[in-house]
C-alpha cells in the first residue's frame, strides 16, 4: 500500500516564513519545527524569541530567515515580551489606532530558555491570560552554547555538563515535565508535538492560534549535533520517540486530556537509545530503570486521557 | 582557571552555560566530584550566584562564572554578597555588548564591575589579568582577598583570554583556608549568628555603610597591583588593562626597537585603581594614551588621577574587534610623532 503519511505535507501552505539558507546543522529536526510552525501561524503574526540555536542560525547580520515581524529579545524573557507586545497591541486597538484584527503573538524558545530561565516569565504570561502561543522547541539540552544540560535532558543522557565517566553515569535527574506545568496553570491549550510528525504539529499550532487566551506546545526537536546521531537520522529518531513513548503526544484542551499517538504495542525504548551517542555508555540495568520509568508515566498519562480504551 | 580554583580550595561551583566562558563550567562538571567538591549547573545565574551566597555563608569557598549579560542578572546577589560581607569569587569573561552583543573579546563591563555594578554603596575587588597563566594566579589571589575582606571579588577577564591556550604553571593546593567565626554552621552550644543586609534602623544601617567604607579605605591602602614596562625614560605612557594591554605590550615591544620612548602601564586591580601610580608618572612624563576596548571607561579614571596634570589620548574600540600590536602601534607612533612635531614648533 502507498504510504500516505509521505504526501501529507504537501498539503501545507507553500509560502515559507522561516526560509531556507538559514545555518541550523545539517538535519536539524528544530529549524523543521520552526518552520511548520511559522506555516500554521501565518503571516499576521508576532514571533519574540529567546536567544538559542533558532535564534542564532536565523538572524546574523545583515541575514535574516524571517519572513514575519519578529523581535529577538534575552534568553530569561521571551514569555514576557510576548506578553508586552500582547499587551501593547489590544491598547493601540481599544484606542482604534490600529484596526481591530487578528494578530497572532507567539513566544518561543528552547528547552533551557522555557523549562529553565525562562520558566518565572512564562508562568507569569500564563497565569496572566494573555492571549498568546508559546512554543518550546526541546533538544533537551542548552545546544547553542555547546550542549550542556537542562531540567528537560532525559535521565542518563551524558552532555558537557552531565559528562557520564567514572563516577556518574550522564544527567541523574529525570526530564521535567513542561506540559504537564502547563496544564496545572489551567489554561485552555497544551500540546506536545514533536517535528518528525509535520502535520500533527501543524494542526496543533493552528488550534492554539485560535484559542482565546494563552496556548502551549512543546515541541520535541531532534538535535543530531547534540545526540550525536548522523544528520539524515532525525525524523527516525523523532518517531522512535514518540513510538516508544519516551515522548507521547497528547492535547490538554480545557482540562481534557487526550492522546493524540496511541499505539496497541509500544517499542522498547532500546529501540530508541541505539545508535545515540548520548546514551551509549547506559549500562542494561539503568536501561531497564529507565524503561520502568517511561512505562509507569505513559500508564498514567494514558489513564488521564478520555479518548483510548482503558 | 577552574584547576586554579580547585586548588585554591574552592569546593563548590555554581555555573550557567554562556559563551566564551563555559569551558569553566565543562572542567568543573568533571573535575569538581573528583576533588570531592560541589558542582551545580543552576537554572539561571540568578540562582548560581545565590547558591554562591548560601555555599559561601557557610564558610566554604565558593564561585561563578559567566559573562556580561549573565553577570548583570548576578548584579543582585553580588549587592548582595557586599552588603552581607559574605567572600565569593566571580569570573566575568567580558563580550561584545550591549545586550546580546557577540562573543569576541570586548572591554565594556569596566564600568558596571568598578563602580559597584548592583545596587548600593558597595564596591568590588576587580583583577584584570593580562594572560592565562596570569589569570590562573589571580585567582588563588582572588579567593585570599574574598576571604581576608569578606567581599566579592571579580575577576574580569575577555572572551580573547578566556579562549586562549597557553601552557601555564599550576599552583599548588592550598592547605589550610580560613577560620571563619561568622560562618552559620548550626547554633548547638552556642549563640545563634546571624547574615543579614537587611537593616531597618536607621542608625545602625548607616554604621553598617561607614564600616563598609572603612573596609573599602582600607583595601585601597593594601591591595594596588599593577605592572610597569620600559616607563623609566617614557615619554608616552600606554595605559590599557588585561588583553587590551597585551595587545598594547606588543606594540610598545615593536615600537621601542625603533627607537621610540614609550612604556606600558598595566593596572591589575580595577578597583581599587592605581589612581597615586598614574598621578606620580606624570612627574616624570606629560602624556599618556589610554587603549581600551571599549568606547572610553577607564579613560575616566585616569582622567580622575591625572587631574590636568599630564595630556591624555584615547583610542578604544568598542564591542569585538580587537586590533593587532601592528594597528595598534601605527596609533600609538602617530600620537608620539605628533608630540615631537609639537614640542619642535
Ligand atoms: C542571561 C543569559 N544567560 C545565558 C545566555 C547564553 N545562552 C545563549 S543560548 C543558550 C542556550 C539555549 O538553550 P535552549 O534554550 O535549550 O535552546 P537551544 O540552543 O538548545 O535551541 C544560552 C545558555 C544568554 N544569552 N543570556
Ligand atoms: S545544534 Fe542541534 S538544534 Fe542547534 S542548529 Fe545544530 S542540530 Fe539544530
Ligand atoms: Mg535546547
Amino acid at each position: 500500500m502507498i504510504n500516505l503519511d509521505l504526501y501529507a505535507p504537501l498539503m501545507l501552505p507553500k509560502e515559507e516564513l522561516f526560509t531556507s539558507g538559514h545555518r541550523a546543522c545539517q538535519g536539524c529536526a528544530e529549524a523543521l519545527a520552526v518552520r511548520i510552525v511559522c506555516k500554521a501561524l501565518g503571516r499576521n503574526s508576532i514571533v519574540a524569541m529567546a536567544t538559542g540555536c533558532m535564534e542564532i542560525v536565523s538572524s546574523p547580520l545583515p541575514t535574516t530567515a524571517w519572513q514575519i515581524p519578529w523581535i529577538h529579545v534575552a534568553f530569561e524573557n521571551a514569555a514576557a515580551v510576548a506578553s508586552g507586545v500582547e499587551s501593547g497591541l489590544k491598547a493601540l486597538m481599544r484606542k482604534g489606532r490600529l484596526p481591530h484584527k487578528k494578530i497572532t503573538i507567539a513566544g518561543m524558545a528552547g528547552d533551557g530558555g522555557t523549562a529553565d530561565i525562562g520558566l518565572q516569565a512564562l508562568s507569569g504570561a500564563m497565569e496572566r491570560g494573555h492571549d498568546m502561543i508559546f512554543v518550546c522547541y526541546d533538544n533537551e539540552a542548552y545546544m547553542n552554547t555547546g550542549i550542556q544540560r537542562s531540567s528537560a535532558t532525559p535521565f542518563g543522557a551524558s552532555t558537557t555538563t552531565s559528562p557520564a565517566g567514572k563516577v556518574k553515569a550522564g544527567q541523574e535527574t529525570w526530564k521535567k515535565n513542561m506540559p504537564e506545568i502547563m496544564a496545572a496553570h489551567g489554561i485552555p491549550y497544551v500540546a506536545t508535538a514533536c517535528s518528525a510528525y509535520p502535520i500533527d504539529l501543524y494542526e496543533k499550532v493552528k488550534r492554539a492560534a485560535l484559542v482565546k487566551g494563552p496556548a502551549y506546545v512543546h515541541c520535541l526537536s531532534v538535535c543530531p549535533t547534540g545526540w550525536r546521531i548522523p544528520s539524515g537520522d532525525a525524523i527516525r529518531y523523532g518517531r522512535l520517540a514518540v513510538e516508544t513513548a519516551a515522548f507521547p503526544l497528547y492535547e490538554v484542551i480545557d482540562g481534557k486530556y487526550q492522546l493524540t499517538f496511541d499505539s496497541p504495542k509500544l517499542k522498547p525504548i532500546t529501540d530508541y537509545f541505539k545508535g545515540q551517542g548520548r546514551f551509549r555508555h547506559l549500562t542494561p540495568e539503568a536501561v531497564a530503570r529507565i524503561q520502568e520509568r517511561i512505562t509507569r508515566d505513559y500508564e498514567k498519562l494514558r489513564a488521564k486521557c478520555e479518548n483510548v480504551n482503558k | 582557571m577552574a584547576e586554579a580554583a580547585i586548588r585554591a580550595g574552592c569546593r563548590f561551583y555554581f555555573g550557567y552555560p554562556i559563551t566564551p566562558q563555559n569551558e569553566v563550567a565543562e572542567y568543573m562538571s568533571e573535575h569538581m566530584p573528583e576533588a570531592g567538591g560541589t558542582f551545580i549547573q543552576a537554572e539561571s545565574e540568578i540562582a548560581s550566584i545565590y547558591m554562591v551566597l548560601g555555599a559561601s555563608v557557610t564558610g566554604a569557598r565558593a564561585m561563578t562564572s559567566s559573562s556580561s549579560p549573565g553577570i548583570s542578572l548576578k548584579q543582585e546577589g553580588i549587592s548582595f554578597l557586599a552588603g552581607q560581607e559574605l567572600p565569593a569569587v566571580i569570573l566575568n569573561v567580558m563580550r561584545g555588548g550591549p545586550g546580546l552583543g557577540n562573543i569576541a573579546g570586548c572591554q565594556g563591563d569596566y564600568f558596571q564591575a568598578t563602580r559597584g555594578g548592583g545596587h548600593g554603596d558597595y564596591k568590588t575587588i576587580v583583577l584584570a589579568p593580562g594572560s592565562v597563566q596570569e589569570l590562573v594566579d589571580l585567582t588563588g589571589v582572588a579567593f585570599e582577598l574574598a576571604d581576608k575582606y569578606r567581599n566579592p571579588v571579580m575577576i574580569l577577564a575577555d572572551g580573547l583570554i578566556g579562549q586562549m591556550r597557553e601552557p601555564v604553571v599550576l599552583p599548588e593546593p592550598v592547605k589550610h583556608l580560613p577560620e571563619k567565626d561568622w560562618a552559620l554552621r548550626g547554633a548547638k552550644g552556642r549563640p545563634s549568628r546571624f547574615s543579614r543586609s537587611l537593616i531597618l534602623n536607621v542608625r545602625r544601617m548607616e554604621e553598617h555603610n561607614w564600616k563598609l567604607q572603612r573596609k573599602f579605605r582600607e583595601i585601597e591602602a593594601n591591595e594596588i597591583r599593577f605592572e610597569q614596562y620600559l616607563l623609566e625614560d617614557a615619554k608616552l605612557v600606554v595605559v590599557a588593562f588585561g588583553s587590551a594591554a597585551r595587545v598594547a605590550k606588543g606594540a610598545v615591544k615593536r615600537l621601542r626597537k625603533e627607537g621610540l620612548k614609550v612604556g606600558l602601564f598595566r593596572p591589575i586591580t580595577l578597583w581599587p585603581f592605581p589612581h597615586k601610580k598614574i598621578r606620580e608618572l606624570a612627574n616624570e612624563c606629560s602624556e599618556f594614551l589610554v587603549y581600551e576596548l571599549n568606547a572610553g571607561q577607564m579613560l575616566e579614571d585616569v582622567k580622575l588621577a591625572l587631574s590636568g596634570s599630564a595630556e591624555v589620548f584615547f583610542y578604544g574600540r568598542p564591542g569585538g574587534v580587537i586590533p593587532t600590536p601592528m594597528d595598534v602601534a601605527k596609533i600609538i607612533g602617530s600620537r608620539y610623532y605628533q608630540r615631537i612635531k609639537r614640542k619642535a614648533k
